[in-house]
């Protein structure tokens, strides 16, 4: 396989692309990749102040070095789920490519700041670990950005996650989910604007990215979404993929193309009877938001001690 | 053998893995000699983030 650019030996065939790239022009092209998204859905400005939500895996690793590498002032973002080893590690891969960078990383710990743990938050609130992850980080992320005075919030979703997020939304018809799919979510009384640079890039290309770079990550699955609806979905569009080269890109891209807009009505409804969290002040559609409900049932019982971690099947 | 054969005779999809070899990637048409150690690399990820 040769190089597309220079013609030298090829380390990585894009097939989506019908092409192969040496290490310096697969990087180059990645970088290429982010900067067209950030201009084609004006994410951010050149003088923004840019938080990076970072979880020591490849994706938030590869953002954060992209936009540093790109020029942007982006300092990095880690919560401390208190997954056992798993989140031992995570810290240890975050701190590492901080240290590496000589980038800002702000730390928050979910026990220490908040009270409760994943593991025990969930089953305590009777909710699916993944659903109690999500919650929090999108709440802490989005009060970490405002607190720091930044100006957007980065997240290092790729394309296998969007593609993998519309398909469970077109399978169940979600409307609502599908009118708030999308790179950009602008900024609004409450919420500090967040956006997604590698929807362009699939998973493997960051992968491929971090070694090429000689980024270390956390290679090992979070052992709380083994076995997950998400992740079932994102092998399914693999095997169309494998078939189909393209298939994934053109799923979630043209969807954005022709019928995001659609959809958007059913999300503005929501949007627009926001009204402000009687405990934290946070934007909601309730008289306390989800948040703040989650953490009242992870820590008002007083059996709320750490449970040991179940790890299941991991990828290793 | 080359990667590509080898991914299919595992049967793991290549979309869903990076093969490494030493400290670099090693890309789908590469002849593997017999003391080659390789990492196959599983890329998916998942949960909510």
């Amino acid at each position: 396989m040769k190089c597309r650019v220079c013609k030298g030996a090829a380390v990585i065939d894009v097939r989506r692309h019908n092409a192969n790239f040496c290490a310096e022009h697969f990087i180059a092209h990645c970088h290429e990749q982010v900067r067209r998204t950030i201009d084609h859905f004006s994410m951010m400005q050149p003088d923004d102040r840019v938080l990076v939500a970072v979880s020591g895996g490849k994706d938030s690793l590869a953002l954060w070095d992209i936009l540093l590498s790109l020029g942007y002032r982006a300092d990095g973002l880690y919560l401390g789920l208190g997954i056992g080893d798993y989140s031992t590690e995570s810290t240890h891969y975050s701190r590492d490519f901080a240290d590496r960078v000589k980038g800002r990383l702000v730390e928050i710990d979910l026990l220490a700041d908040e009270g409760f743990d994943i593991p025990t938050g969930a089953r305590l609130a009777r909710r699916a670990p993944c659903s109690a992850c999500g919650l929090s980080k999108r709440h802490l992320f989005n009060r970490a950005a405002l607190e720091g005075g930044y100006d957007v919030v980065c997240t290092g979703h790729n394309l296998d996650d969007e593609a993998a997020v519309l398909l469970g939304n077109v399978l169940r018809w979600n409307v609502e989910y599908l009118g708030r799919q999308h790179p950009v979510l602008d900024a609004r009384p409450g919420f500090v604007r967040k956006v997604k640079p590698l929807v362009r890039l699939a998973e493997r290309e960051m992968a491929a990215y971090c070694v090429l770079r000689g980024i270390d990550y956390q290679v090992e699955e979070c052992p709380m979404a083994a076995g997950n609806r998400h992740i079932g979905y994102k092998e399914a569009l693999d095997g169309i993929e494998a078939g189909s080269p393209g298939t994934k890109a053109a799923f979630f891209h043209e969807f954005l193309d022709k019928a995001s807009h659609l959809f958007t009505p059913e999300s503005d409804v929501v949007r627009e009877g926001l009204l402000a969290c009687a405990s934290c002040g946070s934007p909601t559609t309730g008289e306390v938001c989800a948040f703040c409900r989650l953490v009242e049932r992870a820590t008002a019982s007083s059996s709320n001690m750490s449970v040991p971690v179940q790890l299941g099947e991991t990828r290793s | 053998m080359r990667v590509h054969a080898l991914l299919d005779r595992l049967d793991i999809n290549r979309e869903s893995v990076i093969v490494i070899r030493g400290d670099t990637l090693v890309p789908g048409d590469v002849l593997l000699l017999d003391a080659d150690v390789v990492e196959i690399r599983p890329v998916i990820s998942g949960g909510c983030r």
